[in-house]
């Protein structure tokens, strides 16, 4: 078998071609700054499977001193054919000289048959002054691809690409901080197509990655589902003397509990957002919303939630007429059809009306205190009593999956997750309304969801992560 | 190890528990790995292969405590049972053949019995198959700690088997009891009703009983005339009375029923049930979330990024001490690598300058004419300065770098050298991350000849601060 390709991304100091690595291998620790010389050595970065390496991305410096290495090149070569072998020698000679160690690091990979990933900056205008080094990429006669990354606002890529076309097989745009995911895929297969070699391990790379991440949407709707029934039947519980009874109001206990509840549900719904992060391989991101308190607009419990997140009435009583007639058409099934339906219908007609007199506002628990047993007294608080609670944790982390799945590794700005200003599960199709609404209905009630019910609730949360992200691209 | 499903389930679900801790990729990488070894093996991964791997790499002796604990537990109780139930099946046969000469075992009350035990042998079938646990306050004293998940769904037919095996051992032991009792003990036989009940009724009764060994044990079948013989009244003058040698024949029908409808139901009911528990096993483990995670696991290759490398925290220090200083009062102009092009903003043009270009597009040699021409313009000025006209947009270089470390050898000691970094438009302010990188960049050298200066803006929109429109 022939060995992994490898792609040395090079250029001009400060363009982006860290960023474009950070994207590609999935990595938000690579470190990115808007100053040259961040990146000081190369730095490969293989991409395997089950250990197998498919390809190898190499980040290097940028080039410091190419006219001064192409008067070397030149003065020691004689004709085109010598070219890579003068190269080869540069390096060689130049290994521990302090002036060269950028461009030796930057070549090394090149001489060992690295493809070429030449990166520019396409919001600066073109600048011959990359001439030089351009000329020196040609020289070492390596397969090559230049990508036009634009790190700022204005676009000058139409020149970029008539000179980059001059020196290069294959010249791309490719913004490592926006582009979307299928174009990571349409970047690794272009890779592929600068050598005849390449071609079978880069898109066997690029239907791994596609596979991993539909798999990734799948482990997403899961990690939701176990935290909404997690959240949906949280009861905050304490054990009292009767001393503690009688020296404490029901008062100030509920208030007691209740904040203790609203403290687990917040951290309940912080380590899914981790986790949800850490599955999409971002280590590192830092949240507009990390201090969650009583008065932020962004806290899990704050009217704006409330009013974002939160479902309408008449959704809730269509989901909760679906959801209670499924409860009611066991009545039919118990009656051998005798009852004509009306199992399911006076069921639906139950859930609606119940979904919707709880419709507007959010109940939150309320305080239990037990009968008095071996001299003690529980006190419980939870679990929350009306759907809507769900709803406003299932919008929120649908639209924390959908910014963590869409952001490229080279992102570095905080996640700010603005409220969104419609709601998107309107565009649910019913049987997915039902299996949530039945879902929400049973883990309130303390009920466990069976293994049907539970893919049926990861299926639904799938179909709205899936509604969610088509109302996200329709919306501008 | 046994491959039982029940003991397979109990250890997979430890295991699971155990591993939810543990990273995804981590969990990913070792059973992929697993998979892997199994196929190039030519054997298939299942749930025994894979327990048995976790416990070869981890050792003798560290199979999952809770699943131990929980078999342990419910071999206790089991043996409990059975042990109860064969004291209750000699003392309950000892009360029934109760004879003391006086007086008659009555097979009535015996059949009676029968049923009853029948009856709750079905009782006990059907609560485990509905769920229902009556023993669940036993089984809460009995265990520890509170009994998860799977466990708990299989808790009722566990129940049942304990039940059925206490009541095979009752069956047993009262079989065995019996027939001691037939050898040791001249025993007497006979039946008695209060209801208004002929002998041919009662030997219907009987017959139907007797119908499951009639072919195997025709003895053991009573005929009318026993039936008839061995009737007793309450005031004891019956035709019964009259044949005290029939009483002991009723021994092997008592035997037989006892044995075909007390011990044979309730050992295939304990079959049964065993079945069910293995089947239900199965089942769970089938269904387990984390036999799914496990195979999704094996089945999918594991995709390194190779995102390992983490240096997100060594960037470089963008501190300087360096400030922007006036710029010099200079007709030479030196524009490095095309910048300037194609028009040098308004604050630079004047009449009487000189513009020299070097960097970028220029040769070595062509940078090196351009140093000699300007060391001979400074040699002729009393104030000596340069304008180096940069791109701030492009970063300095070590050509840059090295072009001013030339420029101070070669030109006079007095001499001035501001860096004048242009904006994209060459007529706005500064980036402030592009200004620092020149600050910096100076500071680098170290040179109380080179500084940064900023060219005065000819314009500047009178509403941009405001943001009140014209």
């Amino acid at each position: 078998m022939t060995d992994a390709p490898m792609f040395a991304v090079v250029g001009h100091p400060n363009k982006g071609k860290s960023s474009v690595v950070a994207t590609l291998s999935q990595n938000d620790a690579i470190a990115i700054a808007l100053e040259p010389g961040t990146t000081r050595q190369r730095q490969a970065y293989p991409l395997s499977v089950d250990g197998q390496t498919l390809y190898t991305l190499v980040d290097t410096p940028g080039f410091q001193r190419p006219r001064r290495v192409l008067e070397w090149l030149q003065a020691h070569s004689l004709s085109a054919s010598d070219h890579p072998e003068t190269v080869r020698a540069f390096v060689t000679q130049h290994r521990d000289d302090g002036r060269f160690t950028d461009e030796c690091e930057l070549l090394t990979p090149l001489i060992e048959g690295a493809g070429i990933i030449y990166v520019v900056d396409g919001s600066v205008p073109y600048s011959a002054e990359h001439e030089a080094e351009m000329t020196i990429l040609r020289w070492t006669g390596r397969p090559s691809l230049a990508l036009i990354n634009s790190i700022g606002p204005d676009d000058y890529s139409d020149t970029w690409q008539a000179a980059l076309g001059q020196f290069f097989q294959v010249v791309r745009k490719f913004d490592a901080v926006r582009a979307p995911f299928e174009q990571h895929l349409s970047l690794l297969r272009a890779f592929g197509q600068l050598e005849p070699d390449w071609e079978q391990p880069l898109s066997q790379a690029t239907e791994h990655l596609a596979n991993q991440r539909q798999k990734r949407q799948g482990q997403s709707a899961s990690l939701i589902a176990d935290a909404l029934a997690d959240m949906m039947a949280y009861r905050e519980k304490r054990t009292l003397t009767l001393d503690q009874v009688a020296a404490t109001s029901d008062t100030d206990l509920a208030e007691q509990l209740r904040q203790r509840w609203y403290q687990h549900q917040r951290r309940r719904e912080q380590a899914l957002r981790i986790n949800i992060e850490h599955l999409y391989q971002h280590q590192r991101i830092r949240r507009q919303e990390a201090e969650l308190e009583w008065h932020n607009e962004h806290d899990l419990f704050s009217e704006d939630s409330r009013q974002t997140w939160a479902v309408s009435r008449g959704y809730l009583a269509t989901a909760g007429f679906g959801a209670g007639a499924v409860g009611g058409a066991g009545l039919d099934a118990l009656t051998l059809g005798h009852s004509l339906g009306a199992g399911a219908l006076v069921g639906g007609l139950i859930g609606a009306a119940g979904s919707y007199l709880y419709g507007d506002q959010l109940m939150l628990p309320a305080l239990n205190i037990g009968a008095l047993k071996n001299g003690l007294k529980t006190a419980t608080f939870g679990p929350v009593q009306d759907s809507q609670f769900g709803y406003v944790v299932l919008g929120r982390a649908v639209d924390h999956w959908w910014h963590i799945s869409q952001r490229n590794h080279a992102g570095r700005d905080l996640l700010d997750l603005e409220p969104a200003d419609h709601h998107w599960l309107e565009r649910l199709d019913r049987r997915s309304r039902q299996a949530i609404q039945q879902a929400f209905d049973r883990c309130r009630k303390r009920r466990p969801l069976d293994d049907r019910l539970r893919q049926k609730f990861i299926a639904a949360i799938e179909q709205g992560m899936a509604a969610y992200d088509d109302w996200r691209l329709n919306r501008t | 190890m046994s491959h039982s499903p029940l003991r397979l389930l109990l250890e997979f679900d430890a295991r699971s528990q155990r591993d939810r801790d543990q990273p995804p990729a981590f969990l990913h990488r070792r059973d992929r790995k697993f998979a892997l070894t199994c196929e190039q093996q030519g054997r298939t991964p299942g749930v025994a292969l894979w327990l048995e791997h976790m416990a070869y790499l981890n050792g003798p002796g560290t199979a999952p405590g809770e699943a131990r604990r929980t078999l342990q537990l419910w071999r206790r109780i089991n043996l409990g049972f059975a042990a109860l139930g064969a004291l209750l099946g000699v003392l309950t046969m000892l009360s029934l053949l109760f004879f003391e000469g006086g007086q008659r075992i009555n097979l009535s009350l015996i059949i009676a019995f029968v049923g009853l035990h029948l009856l709750l042998a079905l009782a006990t079938s059907v609560q485990a198959l509905i769920g229902w646990q009556p023993w669940r306050w036993l089984v809460r004293r009995l265990t520890p700690r509170a009994e998860r998940g799977v466990t708990r769904r299989l808790r009722p037919l566990l129940m049942a088997r304990a039940a059925h095996l206490g009541a095979s051992a009752f069956a047993l032991t009262g079989l065995v009891t019996l027939l001691l009792l037939v050898v040791v003990q001249d025993l007497a036989f006979g039946w008695s009703t209060t209801l208004t009940t002929g002998a041919s009724t009662y030997h219907q009764l009987l017959l139907a009983l007797a119908t499951p060994w009639a072919w195997l044990w025709p003895a053991a079948v009573p005929d009318l005339a026993l039936v008839e013989a061995t009737r007793f009244f309450r005031t004891g003058t019956g035709r019964g009375d009259l044949a005290p040698e029939l009483w002991g024949q009723w021994w092997p029908f008592v035997t037989m029923l006892w044995t075909t409808w007390v011990l044979v139901p309730r050992l295939l009911l304990t079959l049964l049930t065993q079945w069910l528990l293995r089947y239900q096993a199965g089942r769970l483990l089938a269904s387990h979330p984390g036999w799914h995670a496990l195979l999704y696991r094996m089945e999918t290759p594991t995709l390194d990024t190779g995102s390992e490398h983490n240096d997100a925290d060594d960037l470089p220090d963008t501190a300087t001490q360096a400030a922007v200083a006036p710029l010099p009062d200079t007709d030479l102009l030196l524009c490095w690598a095309g910048a300037g092009e194609p028009e040098l903003p308004g604050g630079l043009t004047g009449t009487g300058q000189r513009i020299f270009r070097a960097g970028g597009r220029a040769s070595l040699a062509d940078d090196r004419a351009v140093l000699t021409e300007v060391a001979e313009q400074l040699a002729q000025t009393p104030q000596p300065a340069v304008l180096v006209i940069t791109r701030s947009w492009e970063p300095p270089t070590g050509e840059l770098l090295d072009f001013l470390a030339e420029a101070c050898q070669r030109w006079p000691e007095s001499v001035t050298i501001a860096l004048v970094p242009l904006s994209l438009d060459g007529q706005s302010e500064l980036e402030p991350h592009q200004l620092r990188q020149w600050l910096r960049f100076a500071e680098r050298l170290n040179s109380d000849r080179v500084r940064v200066s900023a060219l005065p803006l000819a314009w500047r929109d009178p509403y941009a601060a405001s943001g009140v429109g014209p």
